[in-house]
């Protein structure tokens, strides 16, 4: 736990909003930070690339291009924690929109990673209403972290990270665009909702999956499908960005999936399918796409699957042991065709093939924890031997008790087992 | 309980214009050497690839390329920090140097630097080796 933290400094910098300035912005604030005696490590890399992408979101977006504006950093620093705030004059941002064109083309792609970095290296992130200020901490983990130092709060990291259009997607709305927004989001959600398909009754085939969306988001999706010759597709992919244009891309995707899929193509086959059917659309919208398809055949002892950049892909067995699914490629929108293929091994009757979205997990993130995946992970594990809906049941449960750490995002699983 | 406030105000002197990535206010804070080796063009991140600099390194890697050069080593060796948008010019230059049939390797990731390809599934994108030596030999 971290100790009590008790204020001791505050320091204030301002500087013009120019990237030049960014770098000596970052290297005076560690120096003020010393104080804290924070791991050496993490103040030197986790909050200089915190602080160089927070600084970078409000210069680029706060800053309109022009020098003259300024950028604040009000930095507190107590023994074991440090807060910065970062705060711009702009006018807020709507994470519906599409980027900003008073931007460079130059400075914005191929962009979105931003707020992810920031969530992944930081241990609290949290923007104002207005969407001109974000709050990073970073606090002493008591010796816990791992040598890769990821923040407390991070998570096995997903493309909800790698995709807010403009890097700054999480921001709320501003409020004059907000009933709009609330209005494009609902259109967005209704059309996810309507997009999923039910889940086919396959003789020798249990599956169970579940989307609960968030309020502000529109991009999760999954299907499973009946395939020729008794073998089964299951799919889940996480669309970045959110409302009517990641719902858009969804749409997209489910359709392409499903002729493609039922064409009877290899995992990769269909990933290029899809590949050349949105890649133009992903490209005009900046937006990036997790995917994960993978089949199983009957009386094949393995999955074979294709996984374009999705972090939570699993079989897990009897035993409770979980085995991922590393990606095979980055995600759609960064990576390029020809896509890879990969097997895992299978066996029927025993292995559950468990696939999710980053919104599950992040809800199960614990504060001085890696990762909520774990949360997930061991919940599955324990209720191995149930029927695959009510570990579905039981995973969202836990999840709808949760406060998360992370601002919302939709939650995803799929749980399929054979023989 | 607030023990006074420090305030200082980060001035900028000038852009940095020339293309040698050199920091405005510090010299070598960062630069990108670039020297050649048989086929290979290397080049040296000495400092940080952040949203700062990284049209410089872009630019001189199109300079290159548009000079014939085909084989491409980004050496990390001596870089403290990147950023996404680092990542990002990292993902471009790949894709216009692969759109040409080149080849572009990252070299010396330490491990944090290695942490961030990992944390973006960008370690899938790219072709990373150990060290400059690993990546000429290959």
């Amino acid at each position: 736990m971290a100790p009590a933290v008790r204020v001791t400094e505050r320091v204030v910098l301002d500087l013009p909003a120019d990237i030049a300035a960014i770098e000596e912005a970052v290297e005076r604030a560690v120096e003020y930070c010393a104080p804290a005696r924070l791991d050496r490590d993490r103040l030197r890399f986790n909050f200089r690339v915190g602080l160089t992408e927070a600084l970078s979101n409000a210069i680029l977006f706060g800053g309109g291009g022009d020098r003259d504006r300024s950028v604040r950093v009000e930095l507190r620093v107590g023994l074991g924690e440090v807060r910065a705030r970062v705060s711009d004059r702009g006018g807020g941002f709507d994470p519906g929109a599409v980027p900003d064109p008073r931007l460079p083309e130059n400075l914005s792609k191929p962009s979105g990673r931003g707020v992810f970095l920031m969530r992944a290296l930081m241990d609290e992130v949290r923007f104002n209403e207005a969407g001109n200020e974000v709050t990073l901490v970073l606090r002493d983990t008591g010796g816990e972290q791992t040598p890769a130092r990821p923040g407390a709060g991070a998570d096995t990291p997903g493309p909800a990270g790698l995709v807010a259009p403009a890097g700054r997607g999480n921001r709320p709305p501003k409020h004059a665009a907000a009933d709009a927004m609330a209005r494009e989001m609902r259109l967005a959600h209704d059309l996810q909702m309507k997009l999923l398909p039910p889940i086919p009754r396959v003789r020798g085939v249990e599956a169970a999956a579940r989307v609960v969306p968030a309020e502000s988001v529109g991009g999760d999706f999954y299907q499973v499908l009946q395939l020729s010759r008794g073998r089964t597709g299951v799919m889940i992919g996480d669309v970045s960005g959110h409302g009517f244009p990641a719902a858009l891309i969804m749409a997209l995707v489910m359709s392409a999936a499903a002729i493609s899929a039922q064409q009877g193509g290899a995992p990769a086959t269909v990933l290029e399918h899809l590949d050349r059917a949105i890649g133009d659309e992903l490209a005009s919208t900046e937006m990036y796409l997790s995917l994960f398809y993978g089949v199983i055949s009957p009386g094949v002892p393995e999955v074979a699957y294709a996984n374009a950049g999705h972090p939570h892909a699993f079989v897990v067995e009897p035993g409770g042991t979980a085995r991922r699914l590393l990606a095979t490629d980055p995600p759609m929108g960064i990576g390029e065709a020809p896509f890879r293929e990969s097997s895992a091994e299978w066996t029927p009757g025993e292995d559950l093939l468990f696939l999710f979205t980053d919104g599950l997990s992040d809800t199960l993130a614990r504060r001085g924890r890696k990762s909520g995946e774990d949360r997930v992970l061991s919940t599955v594990a324990e209720h191995h031997h149930r029927p695959a809906v009510e570990i579905l049941e039981r995973l969202f449960e836990i999840s709808a008790g949760a406060v998360p750490s992370i601002p919302a995002d939709d939650r995803t699983a799929v749980v399929v087992r054979t023989g | 309980m607030l023990h006074g406030v420090a305030r200082f105000r980060i001035l900028l002197r000038s852009r940095p214009t020339n293309c040698t990535g050199r920091h405005p206010f510090r010299k070598n804070l960062m630069s990108f050497a670039q020297r050649i080796d048989g086929r290979t063009v290397v080049f040296e991140v000495d400092g940080q690839l952040i949203v700062g600099n990284r049209h410089e390194l872009k630019r001189m890697v199109q300079a290159a390329l548009e000079d014939g050069a085909r084989r491409f080593v980004i050496d990390f060796a001596r870089t403290g920090y990147v950023d996404s948008s680092g990542l990002g010019v990292l993902v471009s230059l790949s894709k216009e140097i692969r759109a040409v049939g080149g080849d572009l390797r990252l070299a010396s990731l330490n491990q944090d630097l290695q942490t961030l390809f990992d944390l973006t599934r960008l370690d899938t994108f790219f072709r990373i080796s150990d060290d400059l030596e690993e990546a000429l030999r290959e």
